[in-house]
Order: structure tokens, then sequence, then C-alpha cells
């Protein structure tokens, strides 16, 4: 019986558990009494049923009772801690904004992590769609048609399989032309991806069929941008080149991958793709291909069954896939694909962010400690009139955990703020930018952001209140002298702040060197002054070479005559782009490639002759291009530095000829000139060849226009001259040189920024934290202070002591940081530019910097000690 | 009446356990237990109220001062420890007053409909 007593009385005690610690201590020990009374009599009435009923009518009035008693406890905590921080306005203002910059870090951050990396693709299908590539060697290649449709027949993996190339059409009918990219693709692409349109209908098999009506469907981004999203203009015909097109629908807002289209048209709208030449030769290759898995393969099973097609085609066709190519085809998730520019970015600022946080709580935790100090009478009171610890530790996480929500709050506004920032930071990185929103994942996020937060900054000072209370009280002076436990925590809080400031500053600077090289490469030409601009040939109209050369040098003639233009060119591609690229086998004359070997390859450029004058890329050999290199007269070509040095080996190549068809035709190498950076100053300079443009004609190029004056003043005249050629063709993307230049370094400098911008807050919150320790411990050891030099210390001295106290910490913190950062560096590798990740020059600056950041945040307090007149510091005694 | 209604004001409406708890003590101080044996008496077994439900009701009461805790036992020699024992207030009088009288009101408006015999009436 007695035992059956106790274990009733242990269950009914775990019970009690439920309730709130207070309503425990308070009314425990009678409830159980009272319990087991009812107990006692209800099985003397009823037996094993009456015991049975009183236990269950407890355990539901246990139940209903808890979570009232709870509510009712945290109002009163709430409250509370609402006066408290109202009392001190100082603390709770520095604790809110420190809070909540780190927490509207983390949740912007998280916000561009979720939309880019966490959430499905929004396609229907997005898990099952992958991206093939065709690889000779490490080079990218397209599909021609002929591959593709193998691929689509002989596949078993897939149960989709589409191909995309991009072109631009010109728009007419509007007030300007206006130049178009365009998607041209399978028709049942879409299907494919699984996008439904937003309005009217996606394309039919019939809309591919040779000679079908044209057809368009436009992208959600250009419906909204040119027909203010108008839903009427689906079945609206535009003339766009020769021919009248009816929209047949609009797509929703889905990321474009590998292009931002404007509009979309089968594969019959593009002369070039359905030309019966192309469509019969396997090596006209020029479209991208995407396939869909059939459900529940996985990305490596597609791989193996893919590979087994492309040796299927290696042997079936053998000079179309030479051996020495060493060919093969390559699979990668779209999703991958879309993000995995994005990916260590991402991840390192957000491992950034929770780094600031961490320094953010830190520093909450120390503010909170010293207010503790401030606070210690009150706790100590209350602990004399009978508040328990739990309800003091439960009283301190309230006040904290509302400084977190408020905080987040405050961040939430920041991150709100910074969202359009963020898209267009997340856009350079990865075409899902636009799918970044504040959505309930974000305030989710968020709010657990600030739960832990609240329990990081909280939990140190609530657990040094236990040790203060049990003190103060006895000591009853007007100065109360802190524990050493609590200004050992302090000191460790600001180790730890530094450790972590240093961390981030390290990533920061390496980041930023990293980005001074980038800015200091010299790209082998000069960028300064000079205007470009895209210029897209209505291909129907200018459909031979002639045409297409004619309209060119017009138009460069006429551009060199404008003021304020010093040399006008136009190429196939402007630096530091990656638009079009022609790369090709040749073979030198007198170099027969030896069976199965490779051949030399190089990537071809077509320039007109002032296109080494107007960048200033210099001419080491020979000479560039003249007017007399055309038609008619013997083919030639200008090799860059690497070309001459790596193909040619080193021989003079003035003079000699090589042939890109086989040996049909010879080509004169009349020239070397320097290496550019073509592909941006982090890419290597790769072999190319430069033909002239008389004798290559395109129907696609860029101006090149170096200027005497600022290059984006001339822009509208030049495209007045443009205009005055041929007034329906649009020029796109006009910009100076160096706009392209720093767009194409936007990427790093926007990371470098932003994890600066996280290193200096970190850096600022730090600092105000080793200063406020110091002021603390300086306010505290005034009497010590009096005391030693009242027996002669001088005050120099003691400045030098406090400085150097808290210099000490400083170095703590810098020696922890330092391993933390020579071990988590290793990560910024992908995202650094010859800068390695243990660069000494970093790692000296950064200690220098903090250091200095130490002692300023010192100097205050240490100075104010070094003026504790003796006196009155020992009279207060 | 008015005064009355205006002390109540502040309390709040009365649950019927609530209400039970003070009629309890309206007769007799008493402890914990003897409340719920007193309110399970009178109400012929219909209402029974647990541990946690009656000590909720127990520290509401207290803290809006409808109740108070009594500093002497009554027998103190024979007597659990553990146990206290709980008076009602004059305030505490008025709040249950003016609950009863509340519905009272309602019971006659309710006779006057014919819902209940008037004969019950003592």
């Amino acid at each position: 019986m007695a035992a059956a007593d106790s274990k009733a009385t242990r269950m009914y005690r775990a019970l009690l558990r439920l309730l709130p610690f207070d309503f425990r201590s308070d009314y425990g020990p009678e409830m159980e009494a009272v319990f087991h009374e009812q107990r006692k009599e209800a099985g003397r009435r009823n037996g094993t049923a009456g015991i049975l009923r009183v236990w269950w009518e407890t355990i539901v009035g246990i139940f209903r009772t808890a979570p009232g008693e709870h509510l009712a406890m945290f109002r009163q905590d709430a409250g509370f801690a609402l006066r408290m921080m109202r009392k001190s306005p100082g603390f709770t203002l520095a604790a809110i904004l420190t809070l909540g910059l780190g927490i509207g870090a983390n949740s912007a951050i998280f916000s561009v992590v979720n939309a880019v990396l966490l959430k499905p693709l929004p396609y229907e299908h997005g898990d099952r769609l992958v991206v093939l590539q065709h690889r000779m060697g490490a080079l990218n290649q397209a599909f021609s048609a002929l591959d593709t449709s193998d691929y689509r027949t002989q596949s078993r993996a897939l149960d989709g399989l589409v191909e995309y190339h991009n072109m631009n059409f010109i728009l007419l009918g509007r007030s300007e032309p206006e130049r178009v990219e365009t998607g041209v693709v399978s028709w049942n692409y879409f299907e494919v991806f699984g996008i439904k349109p937003l309005f009217g209908r996606a394309f039919r098999p019939e809309d591919e069929q040779p000679g079908a009506p044209a057809v368009l469907m436009l992208s959600y981004e250009y419906w909204i941008k040119s027909f203010g999203g108008d839903p009427t203009v689906v079945n609206k015909t535009f003339t766009m080149n020769d021919k009248i097109h009816t929209v047949i629908g609009v797509l929703p807002p889905v990321p474009q991958y590998p292009n931002e289209n404007d509009v979309y048209m089968p594969t019959t709208a593009c002369p070039f793709r359905s030309s019966p030449s192309t469509v019969a030769n396997r090596q006209a290759r020029m479209v991208q291909v995407f396939g869909r898995m059939k459900p529940g393969m996985s990305v490596s099973q597609a791989q193996a069954d893919l590979s087994g097609v492309a040796a299927n085609l290696q042997k079936a066709y053998p000079k179309d896939y030479p051996e020495g190519n060493s060919y093969s085809v390559k699979t990668t998730a779209l999703e991958e694909a879309l993000t995995h520019n994005a990916r260590p970015t991402m991840l390192v600022l957000l491992a950034a962010a929770g780094f600031v946080l961490l320094i953010a709580c830190a520093n909450v935790a120390n503010l909170n400690l010293s207010r503790m100090v401030r606070r210690e009478r009150e706790l100590a009171v209350r602990a004399a009139l009978g508040a328990g610890r739990m309800r003091m530790f439960r009283q301190l996480l309230t006040e904290s955990f509302l400084l977190a929500v408020i905080g987040g709050g405050l961040g939430l506004l920041f991150s709100w703020g910074a969202l359009d920032l963020l898209v267009s930071f997340a856009s350079r990185f990865t075409p899902r930018a636009r799918e970044i929103h504040m959505d309930a994942w974000v305030l989710g996020f968020t709010f657990l952001v600030a739960v832990l937060t609240s329990v990081l900054s909280g939990t140190v000072p609530a657990l040094a209140a236990r040790e203060t209370v049990v003190g103060t009280l006895k000591e009853g002076g007007a100065q109360s002298t802190i524990g050493r436990g609590k200004h050992r925590m302090r000191s460790l809080l600001i180790v730890g702040q530094v450790a972590v400031s240093f961390l981030l500053l390290i990533g920061a600077g390496l980041m930023l060197r990293s980005f001074v090289k980038l800015q200091h490469v010299d790209p082998g030409f000069q960028p300064e002054n000079v205007l470009t601009m895209d210029i897209a040939l209505d291909f129907v109209k200018y459909n031979t070479n002639d045409k297409q050369r004619a309209f060119f040098e017009t138009l460069l003639d006429k551009v060199q005559m404008q003021g304020g233009v010093k040399s006008a060119a136009a190429s196939m591609m402007i630096p530091f782009t990656s638009g079009m690229t022609m790369t090709g086998d040749f073979q030198i004359e007198g170099q027969a490639p030896e069976p199965g070997q490779a051949m030399p390859k190089a990537d071809f450029r077509i320039v007109s002759p002032s296109y080494f004058e107007a960048l200033h890329i210099p001419i080491l050999n020979g000479r560039g291009f003249m007017q007399t290199d055309r038609p008619g007269n013997p083919d030639v070509a200008v090799l860059n530095r690497s070309a001459a040095l790596h193909l040619w080996g080193g021989k003079d190549p003035v003079g000699t000829r090589f042939s890109a068809d086989g040996g049909k035709a010879w080509i004169q190498v009349v020239g070397v000139v320097g290496d550019i950076k073509q592909y941006g100053l982090d890419k290597d300079v790769v072999d190319e060849i430069y033909v002239p443009l008389a004798q290559n004609p395109m129907s696609q190029a860029s101006l090149v226009i170096k200027t005497a004056v600022e290059p984006m003043s001339i822009a509208r005249g030049v495209i007045e001259l443009l205009h005055g050629v041929d007034p329906n063709q649009p020029a796109a993307r006009v910009r100076s040189l160096e706009q392209v230049r720093a767009e194409s370094v936007a990427a790093p400098r926007l990371t470098t920024n932003l994890l600066g911008l996280f290193a200096l807050l970190a850096l600022a919150i730090a600092a105000t934290g080793i200063g406020g320790v110091m002021a603390l411990a300086v306010g505290q050891r005034r009497h010590e202070i009096g005391v030693r030099m009242a027996i002669g210390a001088r005050p120099a001295e003691i400045l030098r002591m406090i400085l150097g106290q808290g210099l000490a910490l400083a170095l703590i913190g810098v020696a922890l940081g330092l391993f933390g950062a020579l071990w988590l560096t290793r990560l910024l590798q992908q995202l650094l530019f010859e800068v390695t990740p243990t660069d000494p020059l970093t790692y000296v600056g950064v200690a220098v910097v903090l250091g200095l950041a130490a002692l300023v945040a010192c100097y205050v307090p240490a100075r104010r000690a070094s003026r504790v007149d003796p006196i009155i510091a020992l009279r207060v005694e | 009446m008015t005064a009355a209604q205006n002390n109540v004001e502040p309390f709040g409406p009365l649950t019927p356990a609530m209400f039970h708890v003070l009629l309890a003590l309206a007769g007799d101080d008493l402890h914990g237990y003897a409340i719920l044996k007193e309110v399970e008496l009178r109400t012929g077994g219909k209402v029974r109220l647990s541990t946690g439900t009656l000590y909720g009701i127990i520290k509401r009461l207290l803290n809006d001062g409808l109740i108070a805790e009594l500093r002497s036992r009554p027998v103190e020699s024979q007597d659990d420890e553990r146990r206290r024992y709980y008076r009602l207030t004059p305030q505490g009088r008025q709040v249950a007053t003016a609950e009863a009288e509340r519905m009272d009101e309602i019971l006659s408006i309710a006779r006057s409909r014919n819902l209940l015999k008037k004969t019950r009436m003592a």
C-alpha cells in the first residue's frame, strides 16, 4: 500500500511539472496532500474504478489549467520586462538595434538561400529536368538536329527531350524598331518543363511544321514590360523580320535558362535551324538540349543511359565524333545548372550573417551582464522576497525574448527594405533571383532565429544572476563588487566576439584583396572611352554576304566621320563577354595531322580593320587588317600571342597558312597581336585567330568605337547614323566598355561589399563591446585604482594598465580567430582570385585593424581611469 | 446593489466552478480538500473539482482578494501541516452575493416565463 502511495505521489508530481514553477512551489505540496486524500476516499468508496476516475479528472484538470497559468506568468513577466526596458532606454535601444541588425542580416540572406537553393524549381517537373552537354574534350559543344533526334529516339531514361537556341528578331510597328531576344524551341518545350501558359495556349505539333503560320509566346517579363500586362495581347499580330507573327500565349513568371528571352518561337521560325543543310548535317551543332527523366530515374541512371547513346553514335558516325576529341555527353540536373553559380557565394554569406548574429548575441549578453550589475540589488531583493531561482531565470529569459522579438521585427524591416537590392544581387548568379520574396518561410525562419537569439543572449546573464543573488544583500554597501566569475564570463564573451570578428574581417579582407587584384588585371587593351552597342541584322533582309558586308562598311564609314570618334570598328563580340563563340579545328600547312590525333583548335573572331586600333591592342608582329583584305584578295588572319606560341610552336607564324575546311581554302597569317582577356578579368587567355569582317561577313556584330569624348555622349548620334543606314535596324545594349567591365566584375564586387558590410558591423559591435566592458571594469575598480594611485602609481601607468588589459582580451580573441580563419577560409577558395585563403598580408592587416579598434575602444575608459582622483575614490568607501 | 456591482466588475464573470468555491467558503473557513468535498456534497456529486482546477481557482481568487489564507490553523495538533485554510473576504462575500443576485434575477425571469416551478422557492 505504501509502495502504491509513493508511486502515485511520484506520478502526481510528474504531472505537476506541467504547471509553471511558481504555481508548483506555491501550491504543489498542498495539492499533493489533497490529491492523496481524494484518491484514498475514492478507493474506499468505489475501489479501483473510483481511483481511475480521480486520476482521469486530475489529468484533465491539470492539462486544462496549465496553458492559462503559463500564459498568465508570461504576461506578468512580459509586463515587468517592458517596464524594465522603459527604465533603461539606452540599453534597450542598443540591444534592439544590435539584434535587429544581426537578425536582419540573417533573414535577408535566408530569403535568398530559401528561394534559390532550398525551394524546388517552380516547374511542374522541376526535379526530373536535366541539361545535356556535349563535350569534345574539355569543350562544350552544341547539339545538331540529328544529334538531338538520335538522343530522343535512343534514350531509355528520358521521356521527353527538347532543344533550345537563342537568336534575335526585329520587332517592327512600335515607335522604334525593337530587338527581341528570342528562344527558339521544340514545340513541346514548355510541356516537358511543365509550364502552363498564363493566357492563351502553348505550342502544338502543327506549329512546328514547315510552312506553318508563324506564332510566338511572350515571356512574362516582356509581357509586363512591353504590353503592360494586357491579356488581350493574345491573338494580336506583329511583324518580326519579314513575317507576321501571331501571339498565341503568355508564359507565367518562371526562371528562364540559359537566357532571359522576350519571346519564344518554334524551331521552324529560325531559317538557319530549319534550312535543309542544317537539318541534314550532323556537324551543324547549334542547339542546347534539355531532357525530362522518367519518374523515379536518378541523374546518374540517366547519365549512364545517355553515355550509352553517345557510344553508339560514336561507333555509327566516326567522322562526326572523331576519336581524338574524347567525345562524351554530360547530364546535369537543371536545378544544379540553375543554381551552382550562386551556391558558394550564398552559403558563405549565410555563414557570415550567422557569425554577425553570434556577435550580436554575445554583445547583448554582455550588455545584459553589465546591466545585471546595476540590477543586482533589485534581483537580490526579489530573491529575498521569495522569488525562486527558476522564477528569476524565467523573468530574465522573458526579457531577452522580448528584446529578440522586437529586434527580429526590426530585422524583418531591414531585410524587407533590402529586398530589391538582394534580388538584383542574386540575379548576377542565378535566373531564380526573381523568386526571392518575404514569404512564410522567411518569417518562420526569422522567428526561429529570434527565439534562438533570446536563448543565446539571455541564458548567460540568467545563469550569472543565480550567483548574484547569493552575495549582494550580505555586502550591503553602496558599492558592489562584481563576482569574479561574472567578470570572467564577460571577458570570455569579448574574446569570442573578437575571434568571430577576426574571422569575418579575414573573409572580407580576402575578398577585398582578391577584388583589388581583379581590378588590376591588365586586360591587354584600353577599355577607356569606348562605346559599344550590339547590332543584329534582319537576317531576312540581309541574307547575303554582300549585303551584310555593305551594311557594316557603310555604317562604320559614317560613324568614323562623326565628331568625337577616333576609330570605329565592328567585332563579333566585345571583351568581357562570352556571347557568340566560334571554336574551330584547323590544320597548319605542312603539318598534316596524324590520324586519331586532335587538330589544333582556336576561338575565331571576326573583326573589322580598326578593331585593334580602337582597343589599343598592340600589333606584335606583321600587320593588322587592311581595307584591301577583301573577297578577291587572299584570305588572311591575325593570331593572338597565345595562339602563335601554343599552336605555331613559337615559330614565326607570319606568312604561314592554315585551313579550317580540310584544305579546300587556305588562310594566310599576316600578323600577331597581343593577348586580351576576352571572357573576363578572372578568366584565362585563350588561343584566338582573328579574321577580317570583309572576308567573313556576319549578321550580328557589336560596334566598338574609340572616342575622344565621354563615350555615352555620342551614343544617340551613332544610333541616328544607324537609322540613317536602315531605319528598321535597332541597336541593343548600348554601353561603354567600362560599364561592360564593371558589370563583368559586379558579382565579386557585390559579394565583397556584402561581406565587408557584415565584417564592419561585426567590428563595430565587437569594438563597442570591448569599450563597454572596460568602461564598466574601470567604474567598478575606481576604489582599487584610487589605492594604486595613492601609493604612487602614475596616471600614465594606470592608462597603460587598462589599455593593456583591453588589448590582452583582443589579442586572445585574435589568436582564437586565427585558428578559426585558417580552418574556415578554405570555404572561400572558390570565390577568390589569385589570393590564397592564408594570404599573410590580409591576416596581418586585419590583426592590426582589429588591434587598433580595440585600442581606440579602450582608450576612453583608460583615460578616465588615469584621471581618477584617489581622494575622491577612497572617500566613497 | 450598485455598489456591489461596481466592486464585481474588475473580476470579470465568475465561472460556475469559481462560484461554487465561493459558496463553499461562504459557510465556513475550509482547507482545499474540504472545499472539494463541500462542493461535491452541495451539488449532489454533479460538480467534481480536480486538484488542478481547484488550485487554479484558489490562486485567482487569492490574487483578486476574494479569499484569503488563514494564518492560524483551527486544530493544529491533528492536522496535515501541508493543509492551508481559506476564508471568504468581505469583498469576496460581496462578489458572491452579487453573483447570487444576478442569478436570482435570471431565475425570476425564468419563472415569469413559466420555465420553473414557483414551489421550489423556499
